[in-house]
């Protein structure tokens, strides 16, 4: 291609790429899946103080872009990392053991001097509104479900060039031997959803409840009830990256 | 009380307090004594692998920091028999919450309660896996 005809092309800018630091976080909160949500995400702002300020903000939900809009609530004080969770998705999706499609990660967190606590955080794919892997897949192997908004793979389509993998903000892609294609979660689709069950098989392992999945565009839902809670400071990973995932986190 | 009379009283409180902490400290190294496994109980933490993987107790926070006895525990509370807790059906955070086992004391008013603070004790698989000397890292944990 002439450098004439480059000039010629549309800017496609940088909103779906990875680590692009932008940071404004209340339009996340409003952009995230359409809605303003209740709480105070990220908590710098609280949400109903936002609302006097900016007369704009929606009062309403708007219409979700997905139905159901799969989404996973992680409490992520009560995670003791006993991976029943992991151990669940292993059988369930038959994953091999130098891969994973949910982990558990540590960190160890100063409280005072010399006082520390540990924290355990449960981590998969989030399922991106915008998702950086769909963006740069080839073959259009990976792809954003349309009607539940669940990041699926279609291994068929797979070559294997792990572009997806070095492009995910949240490692949550691996690459399968066995069926020479990049595996991930996918909410238990295939294994459990479409067989009836309502939940992904982590969050139905867990004993302390971490994990809640469900619908976030029906208001009788757990996952709504908890992220529209008015006092509860719900964050996401890594929001700079402007994927707008669909994993939230909260304590208790 | 003046400004210069005021400044002198905080000067004089920080010496106080300052020689208090010179006092603790000395004391602290004076009284600091061996690990005694016959009055404090085994040195080594116990680790509870069932119902979940995996707590932590240390006998020496409980005894020797905190001052408990032996018989403050056991046999009532807790048998001595390494392992005999862990067989109990009960041996769940409901029985804790029940007033059993830990829930004994960490009740929030004795100590702080058993549904609270939950990595305290809770060590998950990856404390575990580093108590044995093996540490396990994640298969594709190097991509980026």
């Amino acid at each position: 291609m002439k450098i004439s005809d480059l000039e010629k092309l549309k800017n496609e800018g940088v909103e779906n790429l990875p680590s692009s630091e932008r940071r404004s976080f209340l339009k996340f909160g409003l952009s995230v899946t359409g809605v303003f949500l209740g709480g105070s995400i990220l908590s710098l702002t609280s949400a109903r103080n936002a609302q006097g300020i900016v007369e704009l903000m929606p009062q309403q939900a708007q219409k979700f872009p997905y139905s159901p809009h799969y989404s996973m609530v992680i409490r992520q004080n009560r995670c003791i990392d006993c991976e029943r969770c992991k151990e669940a998705c292993v059988k369930t999706n038959f994953v091999p053991s130098y891969g994973y499609r949910t982990t558990i990660l540590e960190m160890e967190r100063e409280t005072s001097p010399g006082e520390s606590e540990r924290i355990f955080m449960p981590v998969l794919c989030n399922h991106c509104n915008r998702p950086p892997c769909v963006r740069v897949c080839p073959t259009k192997a990976t792809y954003k479900d349309k009607k539940t908004g669940i990041v699926m793979m279609d291994y068929k389509k797979c070559i294997g060039c792990k572009t997806c993998m070095a492009a995910c903000p949240y490692n949550a892609r691996y690459f399968k031997e066995d069926i020479r294609a990049v595996d991930k979660c996918n909410f238990c689709y295939d294994t459990r959803l479409v067989k009836g069950e309502k939940e992904t098989a982590c969050a139905a392992a867990c004993p302390a409840d971490v994990r809640v999945f469900g619908d976030l565009s029906d208001p009788d839902s757990r996952v709504y009830k908890l992220i529209h809670a008015p006092e509860k400071v719900a964050w996401v990973l890594r929001p700079e990256t402007g994927a707008l995932p669909n994993i939230y986190y909260m304590n208790d | 009380m003046n400004i210069d009379q005021r400044g002198f009283a905080r000067f004089f409180s920080v010496l106080v307090a300052a020689g208090l902490l010179l006092v603790l400290a000395g004391g602290q190294a004076v009284g600091e004594e061996e690990y005694d496994e016959d009055a404090y109980g085994p040195q080594a933490p116990i680790v509870f692998i069932a119902p979940v993987k995996a707590v932590v107790f240390s006998h020496k926070t409980h005894t020797m920091d905190a001052g408990l006895e032996c018989d403050s525990c056991h046999d009532e509370i807790f048998q001595m028999e390494s392992g005999s807790t862990e067989q109990n059906d009960d041996f769940t955070m409901q029985s804790l919450y029940d007033g059993k086992y830990c829930g004994a004391c960490h009740d929030g008013e004795t100590a702080f309660a058993s549904n609270t603070r939950c990595t305290v004790c809770h060590i998950g698989v990856k404390g575990f896996d580093r108590m044995q000397g093996g540490q396990k890292t994640d298969a594709h944990g190097g991509h980026h």
